[in-house]
């Protein structure tokens, strides 16, 4: 309330002084000597392309799920650079289960059909690069390159359930030009699952090497 | 009487929501005069302008500048961590190709490209003697309407929960925000979809404290495994408060407590208590 008092002398002080001013007219004295010689300075923004958003395809990968095998795992990734340290990224991937060994050595009837062993995922994750660096071939290249360590969370789907998902992991950028590189990629999934009659965690490592380019 | 207490929470919510909204909007308006950036201008006068033959490599649309302050230093590639190979200097020109995060990579009258910091930029002259700025974008700029982009991790009614959040800040006090969340839990899973109206009485605060007001709609599914029923769809009335975080000029943690009130079509309208930790990223 007080500095809305303030205000409004101020500007009934400067209207005053204003109008007495003009009142002065070209009677004033020292009118040829102060006037501001100022130039103003124009200032615009500078019209600039973002490269910011990087997508990855991954080319082949590999993931395992804990007593059900190794498997192809196709997928992909949309990430934004945040700054020089952090991007942020959205990972989708689908995946097999195989047999598992129970099913293999009791002969019984298997513990799920063919469509619940179809795997796929999506996570949320924050990456980190935490040695940005160069490689060098031969004489006269150097490629950009970073290595990182990147968690999240998400959601993993196979045998008719969702299952939470905690992810970590470490990886390789290398930049072959401004706009494209080869990532190598690999992460521990882990979650929660009843598949055996009680719940367990498990560990499911992934390994996938990736093309991105950034736009 | 449980309704009575959830209908009882939604209602000071709203009225502590409407309340800070009132007292805030003075202080803003008095904030947003005090936080104009304006380039720092040095001592050196503004360099004089040569017709300076673009190089092959340059895009047409590359915006031609020239160097204003003493030195800028060029590294190899858009990090700090990355060599200085050369130094542009002081009423030089160059090209601006593209922005990498805080970076910009420009070329050179004799092809050399590099990257320099957005930061160091405050110096540059266009064509007619102008000042090219390079913008910055900060959460402290309260007049700049923006977008920011969030992941939350939380527990929604003892299951786990991821989110998504998508906000466009109309005034320095009030933002709209789209949110989807999954959650995964023993006996059902559950999304929500909700537009909330976001309103940050201090936004200059370093802690700064929010209150939420919002619809949207949850589904839930209960597990197949336990019990064969049907997925539900409820309106949902949505209030939270919650606290923001500004690590960095662009990056905010944020943490909320929120009250979803489920009109369902039983008997008895249900709550569901939730909290998030999360992220917030100024685009």
């Amino acid at each position: 309330m007080e500095t809305g008092f303030r205000r409004l002398s101020v500007a009934a002080l400067l209207c005053a002084g204003i109008s007495s001013a003009w009142a002065q007219g070209s009677d004033d004295p020292l009118g040829g000597l102060v006037s501001p010689d100022l130039e103003r300075r124009e200032i615009r923004e500078a019209q600039i392309d973002s490269e910011n958003i990087e997508v990855t395809a991954y080319l082949g990968g590999i993931m395992n799920v804990e007593d059900f095998g190794s498997n192809a795992l196709y997928g992909g990734a949309l990430a934004y650079h945040i700054n020089e340290d952090l991007f942020m990224e959205a990972a989708y991937g689908q995946s097999e289960l195989g047999e598992s060994s129970y099913e293999r050595l009791s002969g019984s009837a298997p513990l799920l059909t063919d469509e619940q062993r179809k795997l796929s995922y999506y996570d949320l994750s924050l990456a980190w690069n935490l040695f940005p660096g160069e490689y060098f071939l031969f004489d006269k290249l150097a490629l950009n390159s970073s290595f990182y360590l990147i968690g999240g969370i998400g959601n993993t789907d196979f045998a008719d359930d969702s299952h939470f998902t905690y992810n970590v992991g470490a990886g390789v950028r290398v930049l072959t030009s401004d706009w494209l590189a080869v990532r190598l990629d690999f992460r521990d999934r882990v979650f929660d699952h009843e598949i055996f009659g009680e719940a367990q965690t498990t560990n499911n490592l992934s390994a996938q090497l990736g093309v991105s380019v950034f736009f | 009487m449980q309704w009575f207490t959830g209908l009882r929470c939604s209602l000071i919510a709203s009225a502590l929501f409407i309340t800070t909204l009132l007292c805030s909007a003075g202080a803003a308006a008095a904030d947003l005069s005090a936080a104009s950036s304006e380039p720092s201008p040095s001592e050196l006068p503004p360099p004089e302008l040569h017709a300076v033959e673009r190089p092959a490599q340059v895009a047409d649309d590359a915006e031609q500048v020239v160097v204003g302050s003493p030195y800028l230093d060029m590294h190899t590639g858009p990090g700090r961590g990355y060599p200085v190979f050369h130094v542009a200097e002081y009423g030089e020109t160059l090209w601006l190709l593209k922005r990498r995060t805080d970076w910009i990579k420009v070329a050179l009258r004799r092809g050399q490209t590099g990257w320099v910091r957005v930061a160091d930029l405050n110096e540059l002259y266009g064509a007619d003697g102008e000042l090219v700025r390079v913008p910055l974008p900060d959460f402290r700029d309260l007049d700049s309407r923006r977008f920011n982009l969030g992941f939350t991790y939380g527990d929604f009614d003892g299951a786990d929960s991821m989110g998504l959040s998508l906000g466009y800040r109309f005034t320095a006090n009030l933002s709209a925000e789209l949110r989807a969340t999954q959650a995964v839990g023993a006996f059902s899973d559950s999304q929500t979809y909700q537009l909330a109206v976001v309103h940050q009485p201090f936004p200059q605060w370093r802690l700064s404290p929010y209150f939420m007001l919002g619809t949207g709609l949850t589904i839930t599914s209960p597990n197949a495994t336990i019990v064969a029923t049907e997925d539900r769809r409820d309106t949902a009335m949505l209030t939270g408060v919650g606290v923001k975080t500004y690590l960095s000029r662009r990056f905010a943690l944020r943490a909320e407590v929120a009250n979803h009130y489920l009109l369902t079509s039983r008997e008895d309208n249900q709550e569901i208590f939730e909290w998030k930790l999360g992220f917030d990223v100024y685009l």
